[in-house]
């Protein structure tokens, strides 16, 4: 490997997806080659400084924008009552679904590792989820069909708190 | 949903459009979009990836309505090699430099900068992948475009962007 082919393989270097015998060949260039040290060094950098950026300016919008911006979409709304009536309708048939999802997979023990241990901690706390979970498991069907709302919202709330991109389920 | 989404909306239009009023009419215009094609939404996909693709081509649609702004050539920031393929010029190694918070700060503010002088082909995406932290896959979704040209469209602006902090750098210890 020369520094040419190094600089143009960083990026799976550094988040970690480059196959183990390039990592290997690029780890050993890195030992004998200081200019490429100092590359990847300040490449780490700037990638570390646009995280960082990242934290500090997610949500930032000025207040007056942000009041303009709730008068324009609640008077859009209200122009489109039976578009938003519709949003929510589909919201609500889209939860169901994930929850129903949600419950025969934790039942079936398909969820995803951070999926599972979300559940799990939540049922050790929460006798009403766990007893739900527990009865699907054992008879293989959901006792009374789709899970009763207070359940429902455990199980919703516990779906936010898992990261964009986050599988629910195993593959 | 709203409340939800407005600050990354809001967020995203900046990156794009670089300008404050224009952000927050793209971000209206997101939201009237979004009230009016909801029942066109498929359920199956994410609704942040629908949001944030409808933000894109509202972003982009305005920014061919208007005069380009000036925008450096990335060519001229992509490190240099001899024929041999190693380095053509020495390398300094300021990352350790950056880790004091004086710095830190300063170094958020020259991305947000040298980001903005980037064309918009490549802003575009290294905005939603590094500002925004969506996957390669979610971004090249959101852009109709492939994953090979996201991931190299990103990583010539990683380059860019460590290249022009280097010249900063370099210029401001020597001043």
């Amino acid at each position: 490997m020369n520094c040419k082919e190094l600089a143009y393989m960083l990026a799976d270097y550094c988040n970690g997806s480059m196959d183990p015998r390039l990592r290997e060949e690029l780890d050993e260039h890195l030992s004998r080659c200081e200019p490429c040290m100092a590359f990847t060094k300040t490449f780490r950098a700037t990638c570390e400084g646009t995280r960082k950026l990242r934290e500090a300016i997610e949500y930032a919008i000025p207040d007056e924008v942000r009041e303009r911006l709730d008068l324009f979409v609640r008077s859009a709304a209200l122009k489109y009552p039976e578009k938003v009536k519709e949003y929510r309708d589909q919201v609500e048939r889209d939860r169901r679904e994930k929850v129903a999802d949600l419950a025969g997979a934790a039942a079936a023990g398909q969820l995803s590792s951070a999926t599972a241990l979300l559940m799990e901690s939540h049922c050790a706390a929460c006798p009403e989820c766990n007893g739900y979970i527990d009865a699907f498991r054992k008879t293989g069907t959901p006792r009374g069909g789709d899970p009763p709302a207070g359940i429902r919202s455990h199980l919703i709330a516990l779906m936010q708190a898992l990261p964009p991109g986050e599988e629910f389920f195993l593959a | 949903m709203f409340r939800l989404y407005q600050g990354k909306i809001f967020n995203l239009a900046m990156s794009i459009l670089k300008n404050e009023s224009d952000a927050e009419e793209a971000t209206q215009d997101v939201f009237m979009t979004v009230i009016r094609k909801v029942g066109t939404f498929q359920g199956n996909s994410a609704f942040y990836s629908w949001i944030y693709r409808i933000c894109v081509n509202t972003c982009l649609m305005r920014l061919r309505g208007k005069r380009r702004s000036e925008t450096v050539s990335i060519e001229e920031f992509m490190p240099v090699f001899t024929d041999e393929g190693m380095h053509a010029s020495p390398m300094d190694d300021w990352s350790k430099e950056v880790e004091r918070d004086a710095l830190n700060a300063e170094l958020g503010r020259m991305i947000r900068k040298f980001t903005e002088e980037l064309s918009e082909k490549y802003r575009v995406v290294f905005v939603l992948s590094d500002v925004e932290g969506l996957s390669n896959e979610e971004t090249a979704k959101v852009l109709g475009l492939t994953i090979p040209a996201i991931k190299s469209r990103l990583h010539r602006a990683r380059l860019y962007l460590r290249e022009q902090l280097s010249r900063y750098l370099r210029e401001g210890k020597a001043e």
